[in-house]
């Protein structure tokens, strides 16, 4: 048979729906029957298969309709709970988005707990500035709404619903907090997310029934897809969707804010799409069982673009799903970020909805793009790198050196950091005036007993922003700038660079 | 069975859990330790119910030591748990898992308190009592 030749219309299937007997199975009761029926059987039985998935969703927000107060004003910055609101709209409209921060709460508290919080008919504070104009008099408010104050609530999310994720680990020697969540040292563990076999774009990855205007579960109401997300990326299988729904009709058990520790608040949607079973291909694509989908595993140490983070190892959802995933020959956790309790909950809802004929699938009015790829951001004005502001002309010792030798060269130069090399000239460890102090407190005598060997390093190629964020994080005022042979080939210090870079302008 | 044990002045440099593993051959682990010249304090697991469980205590006591039981480890609100997993391959004890339906179980038993859980918990659903 041609897997192109049409099983089923749409329309057919709404017929059937209205009638009450259309055959729903979600995701994973597909992939059962075709296991015990073969394709061909299932393909000609089920007229839907039902999706979900249910993760963290950083582009999600909701425009707001908030009326005019008496005396009206035109709200330049405004806040639910504290969180700003993005105000570059109409006097009384906004954007809550679900990563904005609590400006009293810090990284805790978000746009996405807000969203949480109105859904479930709580009260939130909303506060207001505006400068004043002839129309719009008044200069502040603050008052409480529920949803049900709101004109509109509509959620409209520019990129949810990834069709793959890429696994997440760590190579480094400390835990990484990351929107992958908390990932231990030395590959302690894989994060992932996305629902794999349950999830909406892998059950149709070719975009032959999910479109513009397809009817969706969308935070436990109606929503719709209204084109293609942010980033979609369908040429490496990495497709996105941009959903809108009414937020008033929702329930917060399938929008849930969320913080990710040390990277800021999220929202967790629930979405689920009905795939109709239109030919042989989707019917085949709609049975994909986690064995059959692959994402890379990406080492988040490297504090590099995403693209570029090293790949360490392709694997299944399967694989993933398994708890345990082989590095080598080393069995490392791996454990998601996405819920597939509520992926399966959402599926099964969806298919429920369909049944009982309160849901009808729609026609897309346009397919998602196929074409497309993902491009970087290129810094097109000159950054300074490492190598330029570091200084070349480093003052190294030698292990066996003795204290006293030590602190004098630190005094005669000037400096407060000195690298200790071996004979080849790497490095092999440091010392800082304040150990010097120690020596004599502790009564030392060679440099190797007081230097600390685990030394915080730059390369020179490197962004002057990122070596600033990790002395920072070691809380250390210098670094030593290495080769690829870890030979030490400069010293970068906070001295250097407040000296040499003011205001984020290189005036060297 | 998870309890701490409080060292006073007067014992702490003493090796008393040495002793105690030694004498009952109960491998007693470690699982949170400050100490210094004044006081210390252990938190440990000592794998063994019943009488033996019974003999274990009533030598730290007879030893000086003072024995408070952990009644709770971590504190799970069910309801704002969205099943997610994220505090799972975290986890080094292998305390949480998923159930045969991807709901998580919490092993009370396995878990040494490190709190890795707390902050990986997107949803904030885990605290320490």
């Amino acid at each position: 048979m041609d897997e192109k030749e049409r099983l089923r219309t749409i329309d057919e299937i709404n017929e059937r729906i209205k009638r009450g007997d259309a055959v729903v199975l979600t995701a994973e009761e597909m992939i059962k029957l075709v296991e015990s029926s073969g394709l061909k059987v299932a393909a000609k039985e089920v007229d839907v298969v039902t999706t979900g998935t249910f993760g963290a969703m950083c582009s999600s927000g909701a425009f707001l309709n908030f009326g005019h107060s008496d005396p009206p004003i035109k709200m330049i910055r405004c806040w639910l709970n504290d969180v700003p609101v993005y105000k570059g709209l109409a006097a009384v409209d906004g954007y809550l988005g679900a990563t904005s921060i609590s400006e009293t709460r810090g990284l805790e508290y978000g746009g996405g707990h807000v969203i949480e919080e109105l859904v479930s008919g709580k009260e939130v504070t909303l506060r207001a500035e505006s400068y004043g104009t002839d129309c719009y008099p008044r200069r502040h408010i603050e008052t409480v709404i529920t949803i049900n104050d709101l004109n509109q609530a509509i959620l409209v999310n520019p990129r949810n619903c990834y069709q793959r994720y890429e696994a997440a680990t760590n190579s480094s020697d400390r835990i990484l907090y990351t929107y992958m969540g908390t990932l231990l040292p030395n590959y302690g563990n894989i994060t992932f997310s996305g629902a794999g076999q349950l999830n909406p774009l892998c059950k149709d990855p070719n975009y032959e029934t999910i479109g513009f205007g397809t009817r969706i579960f969308l935070g436990g109401g109606i929503g719709y897809i209204i084109g293609e997300g942010t980033q979609h990326n369908p040429e490496s299988g990495y497709g996105t969707l941009m959903v809108k729904g009414d937020l008033k009709q929702m329930n917060s058990r399938y929008l849930r804010g969320a913080s990710f520790h040390r990277y800021g608040p999220t929202l967790y949607v629930g979405i689920g799409v009905p795939i109709p079973i239109i030919n042989m291909r989707v019917a085949e694509t709609a049975a994909l069982r986690d064995e059959d989908i692959f994402v890379n595993i990406r080492d988040y140490a490297a504090p590099v673009r995403p693209d570029l983070r090293p790949i360490v190892k392709r694997v299944s959802y399967a694989e993933l799903r398994s708890g345990r995933v082989y590095l080598g020959d080393r069995r490392v956790p791996s454990s998601p970020l996405s819920s597939y309790k509520m992926a399966r909950e959402i599926a099964e809802t969806l298919k429920k909805w369909i049944l009982e004929g309160t849901f009808f699938l729609t026609e897309p009015i346009e397919p998602l793009p196929r074409r497309g790829k993902f491009k970087p951001l290129e810094v097109r004005r000159r950054e300074p790198k490492v190598g330029d502001v570091m200084n070349r002309n480093v003052i190294t010792a030698k292990p066996s050196d003795d204290i006293d030798s030590v602190a004098a060269k630190l005094v005669e130069k000037g400096i407060d950091h000195l690298p200790v090399v071996d004979d080849e000239g790497k490095l092999i460890g440091i010392v800082t005036s304040w150990d010097l102090a120690k020596a004599i407190a502790y009564n030392k005598r060679r440099l190797d007993e007081i230097m600390t060997r685990r030394v915080i390093t730059a390369f020179e190629n490197e962004s002057i922003d990122v070596v600033v964020r990790r002395m920072a994080q070691h809380n250390i005022s210098g670094v030593p700038v290495v080769d690829a042979m870890n030979r030490v080939i400069g010293i970068l210090t906070t001295d250097d660079i407040s000296r040499k870079i003011v205001g984020g302008r290189n005036i060297i | 069975m998870r309890v701490k044990l409080i060292y006073s002045h007067g014992v702490v440099e003493k090796p008393i859990l040495a002793n105690i593993v030694l004498k009952t051959g109960i491998p007693i682990n470690i699982l949170e330790a400050r100490v210094n010249a004044q006081k210390g304090e252990l938190i440990v697991s000592i794998p063994a119910t019943g009488d033996k469980l019974r003999e274990v205590l009533d030598l730290f006591r007879e030893a000086g030591v003072q024995v408070q039981e952990f009644a709770e480890t971590l504190r799970i609100d069910w309801d704002k748990c969205i099943a997610c997993g994220a505090c799972i391959s975290p986890c080094p004890t292998g305390a949480l898992k998923f159930r045969d339906d991807w709901s998580i179980e919490f092993d009370d038993e396995k878990c040494v308190a490190c709190k890795v859980c707390v902050t990986a918990c997107p949803v904030k659903a885990i605290s320490l009592p």
